[in-house]
C-alpha cells in the first residue's frame, strides 16, 4: 500500500475560503462575475468565477494570494515539522516572471535596467519555502487541468520514498487574458453557465483560485489511497467519444490502490460541460460504474480553474463530505446517457472510498482515490 | 538516492546553426507542424535518445527546463498582450508547458506517466529526486529530457536565469533513460535531497578523487565550469562523462546552498 494521509486543506475560490464555498455550495448560491476577452472580429463579454478581492496578474499579488492560503496550514507546523516539508505547485498560469522580464527587456521603449535574479513560473514555491523555513527541495508541475493533482501524486512519492516526511501541494490559476483568449478561440467557452453531463451543454466557465493540502504521514480520518496518471488520447486536445482512454486510467487507479469498484461510494468527475470532454466522461462512467454510482461536479459551483482544479476540488469534496453531503450537480436537466445522471440532490454521507477524476489537454489523464474512515 | 543510466543523448549549440525542424521532418520522418522551436529540439533530443536504446510504452517521461517555452510565450506576449490580437489556437495549447512533453511522448509512443516540471533552485537535481521517487513506488524506468533555448533577444534569459549581461547563454536538449536496475547499465547517478554549505563543499573537494565541474552559480569555487550557461547544464555534464569514460562530481548552488551530483561510470 502506498497511501499517504491529508492533513489539512485550505482554500481561496470565486465563492470566499473554505467556509464561504461550503455555505455557498450547500445553499446553491453562487457568485459569478464577468470579463472582457478579445475574439477573432470583437471582444466579448465571458461568465468568470473570479476573486472577490481581485488579484491582479503580477507576481507580488500572485505571491501574496498563495501566501494568505498556505499560512494557517504552514503556521500549524514546527520549525523542525517544516523543515522535512517540501513544497509542490501545480499551475497552468502563465509566467508572468518570464513576461515581467519581457516587459523589461524586449521592448525599446519599455527598456529597464539591466538586473538578474533566477525567476521562474517556480519562484513562488522557492519564496514561500524560504519565508516558512521549509525544505529547500521546490517544484512546480504543468500538465494543464491535471497540474495540481498530479502535483499530490508527486508528494505521496516522495513522501513514499522517505524524501520528506510532508509535502504542501499547492493549485494555483488567476484570471489571464492570454489563457481566456485561447479557450475563447477553442470554443471552449460558455456564454452562461455550466451543465455537466446535460444534453444541452454548451462550454466551461474559468474560475480563479488558490488551494492547498498539506500531506503526509501524520494521522488523520483521510488519506490518498493512490492513483494513476497518463498521457493518452486521440489528439492534444481529445480523447476517443468512446472514453476508452479515461475508463483506462480510473480503472489503473483503483488497481493501484487496491480499491475494488463496488467499494467506490462516489466519483467526483472532471465534468468541465464541454461537448466532447463530458461525452468522453460520461461513457468512461458508463465502462467503469453501474447505474447505481453516485457522480457529481464541482465545477459548477466554482467554475474551472484549469491547474488549480486537482487540489481545489479535492478540498471542496473533503470539505463536503466533512459536512456530512455528497454536493449536488447543478444545472443538470437531461443527461447524455439517461441511465447515468449526476446526483441531483445533495446526497447524505460522513465517510467512504472517493474517485476523484482530472483530466488535461496534452493527453494527460489522472484518477486519484481518497478515503475518510467514520471518527 | 541511485539511479542508474542505461542510455543518453546530447545537444548543445545554437540552433540558427543547426536546422532542428528540417532534421526532424527528413532524418525521422515526423510532421512538425503546429510546433514551434522549444518543443522541435525537445522532440530532436528524444528521437536521439531512442537511436541508443529501446523505449517501452509505459516507461514515465519527465521533461524540465530552466525557463521552459519562453519561446512562445515571447510571442504571444507581444501579439495578445501588447498589439491586443486574438490568440491563435495552437500558440494557446503550446504554451502550456505539458505541450512539450506531449510532443515527446507521441514522438517515442509512450502511453504512460508524462510530467513537465521546473524547479526554481535546482532544477536538474529536484527532477532526479522526483524521478528517483517515482520509479521508487512504479518500479519501471523513466525518460528525462532536460531542455534550454535560448531566444532572442537573450538579455530576456539572462534576466530570468540570473546570470550576468556577459554571459553566452545556449541552447542545449539532453535526454537520459533512467532505472534503479543495474542491468546494461552505462552508468549511475548519486544524489540527495541534503544542501551543503560552502565550508562542507571544500572539505568535499579536498577528498575527492573525481573530476569537479560546478555551476557558472558557483562563484565562491574555484573549480572548472563550462563557458557557456543554461540551466539545465548538470544532465550536459553527465552526458559528457559518460561518453569521456570519467567519474564526475557536479556541483550545483543556489543561495548560497550548493548540493551535489556524482556519475560514476559503470
Amino acid at each position: 500500500m502506498h497511501s499517504i494521509n491529508i492533513l489539512d486543506y485550505s482554500i481561496k475560490s470565486s465563492q470566499g475560503d473554505i467556509k464561504e464555498t461550503l455555505d455557498a455550495i450547500k445553499n446553491a448560491k453562487v457568485k459569478v462575475s464577468s470579463k472582457e476577452v478579445p475574439t477573432l472580429d470583437s471582444k466579448i463579454t465571458i461568465p468568470y468565477f473570479l476573486f472577490q478581492d481581485e488579484v491582479k496578474a503580477d507576481q507580488n499579488s500572485v505571491l501574496s494570494a498563495i501566501r494568505d492560503v498556505v499560512t494557517p496550514i504552514l503556521d500549524k507546523l514546527s520549525k523542525e515539522e517544516k523543515e522535512k516539508t517540501a513544497i509542490i505547485i501545480g499551475t497552468a498560469l502563465v509566467d508572468m516572471n518570464i513576461v515581467d522580464s519581457i516587459e523589461d527587456s524586449a521592448y525599446e521603449e519599455q527598456r529597464k535596467p539591466y538586473y538578474s535574479n533566477k525567476r521562474s513560473i517556480d519562484t513562488y514555491a522557492k519564496d514561500l519555502s524560504k519565508e516558512f523555513g521549509l525544505n529547500d527541495f521546490t517544484m512546480t508541475i504543468n500538465t494543464a487541468c491535471t497540474s495540481s493533482i498530479n502535483a499530490v501524486l508527486e508528494a505521496r512519492n516522495l513522501i513514499n520514498s522517505g524524501v520528506f516526511d510532508n509535502a504542501i501541494v499547492v493549485g494555483v490559476e488567476i484570471f489571464s487574458q492570454m489563457m481566456s483568449s485561447g479557450f475563447s478561440s477553442m470554443k471552449l467557452l460558455s456564454s452562461d453557465f455550466q451543465r455537466p453531463f446535460d444534453i444541452s451543454r454548451d462550454g466551461l466557465v474559468l474560475g480563479e483560485a488558490v488551494a492547498a493540502v498539506l500531506v503526509g504521514r501524520g494521522e488523520s480520518l483521510w488519506s490518498v489511497k493512490g492513483g494513476y496518471s497518463n498521457c493518452n488520447s486521440l489528439n492534444i486536445t481529445s480523447v476517443s467519444p468512446d472514453g476508452g482512454e479515461y475508463a483506462d486510467v480510473m480503472k489503473r487507479a483503483m488497481e493501484f490502490s487496491n480499491v475494488d469498484v463496488k467499494n467506490i461510494t462516489a466519483l467526483k468527475a472532471h465534468a468541465t460541460s464541454t461537448p466532447t470532454n463530458d461525452l468522453s466522461e460520461i461513457n468512461a462512467i458508463n465502462k467503469v460504474f453501474d447505474t447505481n454510482t453516485k457522480f457529481t461536479a464541482i465545477k459548477p459551483y466554482i467554475g474551472h480553474t484549469l491547474g488549480a482544479c486537482g487540489v481545489l476540488e479535492m478540498a471542496i469534496f473533503m470539505s463536503c463530505i466533512d459536512d456530512g453531503f455528497i454536493p449536488a450537480t447543478i444545472s443538470h436537466s437531461e443527461s447524455i446517457i439517461k441511465e447515468y445522471v449526476p446526483i441531483q440532490e445533495h446526497t447524505k454521507c460522513e465517510s467512504g472510498v472517493f474517485m476523484l477524476n482530472y483530466f488535461g489537454f496534452g493527453g494527460n489523464n489522472t484518477s486519484v482515490i481518497i478515503q475518510k474512515e467514520l471518527a | 538516492m541511485k539511479l542508474y543510466v542505461k542510455a543518453y543523448s546530447s545537444y548543445i549549440g545554437d540552433i540558427k546553426e543547426f536546422d532542428v525542424k528540417k532534421e526532424l521532418k527528413q532524418k525521422y520522418k515526423l510532421d512538425t507542424r503546429r510546433q514551434d522551436t522549444f518543443i522541435h529540439l525537445a522532440v530532436y533530443g528524444a528521437q536521439k535518445l531512442r537511436e541508443n536504446t529501446d523505449i517501452n510504452l509505459d516507461d514515465e517521461l519527465y521533461v524540465t527546463s530552466g525557463l521552459g517555452n519562453i519561446d512562445v510565450l515571447q510571442k504571444t506576449n507581444n501579439y495578445v498582450g501588447k498589439e491586443g490580437n486574438f490568440i491563435k489556437p495552437f500558440d494557446f495549447i503550446n504554451m502550456l508547458g505539458n505541450t512539450t512533453s506531449y510532443y515527446v511522448a507521441s514522438s517515442l509512443g509512450l502511453k504512460g506517466k508524462n510530467t513537465f516540471q521546473i524547479s526554481d533552485n535546482f532544477t536538474y537535481i529536484n527532477t532526479l529526486i522526483s524521478v528517483f521517487a517515482s520509479l521508487n513506488i512504479s518500479k519501471k524506468d523513466a525518460v528525462l529530457g532536460s531542455i534550454d533555448l535560448a531566444t532572442q533577444p537573450d538579455e530576456i534569459i539572462k534576466r530570468v536565469l540570473g546570470v550576468d549581461k556577459e554571459t553566452k547563454v545556449t541552447s542545449s536538449v539532453n535526454y537520459q533513460k533512467l532505472s534503479l536496475n543495474e542491468d546494461g547499465a552505462l552508468a549511475y547517478m548519486e544524489f540527495d535531497s541534503k544542501s551543503y554549505s560552502l565550508d562542507e563543499i571544500n572539505e568535499i573537494l579536498k577528498t575527492t578523487s573525481l573530476d569537479v565541474i560546478s555551476s557558472m552559480r558557483c562563484r565562491k569555487l574555484d573549480t572548472n565550469k563550462y563557458d557557456e550557461y543554461f540551466e539545465t547544464i548538470p544532465a550536459y555534464a553527465l552526458s559528457k562523462a559518460i561518453e569521456s569514460n570519467s567519474d564526475l562530481l557536479y556541483i550545483d548552488c543556489y543561495d548560497s546552498k550548493y548540493k551535489l551530483l556524482k556519475l560514476i561510470n559503470i
